[in-house]
Formats: structure tokens, sequence, C-alpha cells
């Protein structure tokens, strides 16, 4: 990703000339275990939703992805509706991420406004001067959920649709984070206001309840155009990010919210039980 | 604008303190008078001049955004000012220990 991309935030028509879309290249999260359940990364300029229930580390893996791309020399910008920057410069730099020196070498901003700002757009675009100023290739929404305070739930789908577009245009790789109460049942409905759709990319992030403890797993629901990992990946927040762990091979009945072991493990915990008592 | 006619402008109020302190904490904050003046638990009537007078120092920009007009920090010129204000303090400093 780092040699002859486009550039991207100032104008469409970089893309036009750049030959990007079908290049091959993708955009690392640097996260490797994730990257290679991705098989290399998100696909360049695609909106990716992350989804989650509060507590689930969305912040933190949007900000590692955003972190890791300016070390690739992807400049970031980090959109919130909620927190404040000074409680994210912080709490970033609990994990050894100095956002602020970022932001001083003009890798890196962290924008903080309303959501009704961000849908009100005339001329100008609340975001222009931002994307002109540090020519971001990675962008993140903390959170899309907070325009549905904003606009009608009818509405929703078609504002989602503008935002995306806006970025997608830009050449800018979005992730739009989306607060999910649970994550369950055989449909995986994300949102009921149909924004999967709209996005070409849906990482889920879920606490799931194994054997009277509190883990979380990591799904990639949809990924348009590339193949990817299906399995349900264990996942800890760590004192330098988000590490993904192995598979949830032994269990079934995760994303439903009733994890159980698999018919041939019980089967193994029964042997080993009678093996042990004939000992 | 000298050093010292800045910094009794950037320190004129209390309010206008609050408002130098969230935007230098938070620089990326782009918000109306209203939402500022949420942020720092004040009513918009009593932030409405600050922001005026911050805007006439050049520390913050405003932008219409649709119906809007929004604020936010003028980062080339919030340090620009602060380099004055620094220059003025050290020359206060150096002419005291005389």
């Amino acid at each position: 990703m780092t040699a002859a991309r486009p550039k991207a935030g100032a104008s469409g028509f970089d893309q036009l000339f750049s030959g990007k879309e079908g290049d091959g290249l993708r955009v690392k999260t640097g996260i490797i275990e994730l990257d290679e359940m991705l098989r290399g990364g998100f696909m360049p300029g695609d909106a990716v939703m992350l989804a989650g229930s509060a507590g689930t580390g969305k912040t933190t893996l949007a900000l590692q992805y955003l972190v890791n791309g300016v070390k690739r020399g992807e400049p970031g910008i980090y959109v919130t509706f909620e927190e404040l920057p000074d409680q994210i410069y912080r709490d970033a730099k609990n994990f050894g991420w100095d956002l602020r020196k970022l932001e001083e070498e003009d890798k890196f901003r962290v924008v903080c406004t309303s959501p009704s700002l961000l849908l009100e757009s005339g001329e100008d675009s609340l975001l222009d001067d931002v994307l002109r100023d540090i020519q971001p290739r990675r962008l993140v929404i903390d959170s899309l959920s907070h325009l549905e305070m904003f606009v009608k739930k009818d509405d929703m789908r078609m504002e989602a649709y503008r935002v995306v577009r806006y970025l997608k245009t830009r050449g800018v790789s979005s992730v739009l984070l989306w607060e999910s109460p649970q994550i369950s049942g055989g449909s995986f409905s994300i949102t009921d206001v149909g924004l999967s759709f709209l996005v070409d990319c849906i990482v889920a992030l879920k606490p799931v309840e194994i054997e009277s403890s509190m883990r979380k797993a990591l799904v990639i629901l949809k990924m348009r155009g590339s193949d990817h990992d299906k399995r349900l990946r264990e996942y800890e927040i760590t004192p330098v990010g988000i590490k993904i762990e192995s598979a949830f091979t032994n269990y079934e009945g995760i994303i439903s919210g009733s994890p159980r072991k698999v018919a041939s493990e019980k089967f193994m915990d029964l042997f080993r039980g009678a093996s042990e008592k004939r000992k | 604008m000298s050093g010292s006619e800045i910094l009794s402008t950037l320190l004129g109020s209390e309010v206008r303190g609050d408002l130098l302190v969230l935007f230098h904490r938070n620089p990326g904050l782009i918000d109306t008078v209203d939402g500022v003046a949420r942020r720092i638990g004040r009513t918009t009537i009593a932030v409405i001049s600050e922001v005026r007078e911050l805007l006439v120092l050049g520390v913050l920009k405003q932008k219409r955004i649709g119906a809007s007009e929004v604020v936010f920090l003028d980062r080339a010129k919030d340090r620009e000012l602060l380099e004055s204000v620094a220059n003025h303090l050290k020359t206060v400093r150096i002419g005291g220990e005389k």
C-alpha cells in the first residue's frame, strides 16, 4: 500500500487516473491475525462496519487500525461524536499510541463534532478542510449509531449512504463503528435500519460466556469481492491493543448466545472421564 | 498586536479561559456556538461574545455548514499567538530578574 498509491481526500479525479480499482492492494489493519482473516486486509476504499456492544473494544480496534496506517505512511482521521478528543488521546496513550504527536506531524486528526453537522452539507462539507489538510487514506466514524438520534429511521439508510459515498468518492477507506446491543440469531442482523447492505465488509465483536467466564469473539460476517476467514476467533484487549487468538473450534452456538461444546468434544470429555476412572 | 495585548485578550474573562482550555485540549473540535457552550457547561448567551473576541483575535475560525455556523481552532494562528505570548513572557521574566 505504500508505493504508487493514489492520493486521497482531495479529489475523486486522483482515483480516476491512478488505476486504483482492481490493483489487488489491501488496506492492512496491522493486526497480523486479522489481516490473515481478511486475506491480506480490507479492500481499498471499502466501507467497513465494525459492530459490537459496549466494552467489546471497537474504539481500540479502530484506533489501532488508524495508528498502524500512519506507520505505513497512510494518514488517518478519527471522527468522534461522543467522547471529546482529550479523552481519546488519554485512552490511546495507555496503549502506547501518542495521537497528539501524530497530529503535530500532520499524519492524524481527531475531529470532534455533532452528527447533525456531519449530515448538514451545503457547498462545504464539515470534513472538506481536514481531508484537504492531511490527505487521509483511512477514516473512522465513532459511531454511525449516533446519526440515528438526528434522522428519522426511514431516512437513516439514505443519510448513511451519503456519508459512505462521500468517503468512497475521495478514495478513503472507512471504518464505521456501530453499537449493536446484541448480535445473535441465524439471520446475523446487525442493524435494524438495513445498513448492513450499504457497507462492503462487516466485522462483528461479541462477548460470549463460556464455562462461567466472559470471553470475546470476532467474526467477519461479510466481505464483498473477497474470500475471508469464516471462523469465530477469540480476541483479547491487551496493553498494546487487540490481540487475536485461535478459533473457537470446540464450541458451537456462540453467535446465538448459547455456546456448547461440539458433539465430538463432548464424546472426548466422556472418554477422558472414563479412562481417568479406570486409573 | 503585542504579546501583552494578546495575553490580556486571551485571559480577558473566565469564559474565554474555559473556551481556550476546551479548544487546546480538543483541537479537532468543530461545533456550533451552542454546542461549544454546552461542552463547557455555559449558556449560549454567556459564550457568544467571548467566541467573537477569539474570532477577532484569529484563534478561532468560523465556517458555514449547511444552515449552521461552526467554530473551530485555527491551529497555525494559535501556534503563532502562543509563540508571541511565550516571547512576551520571556521578556517580562528577564526584565523582572534585572
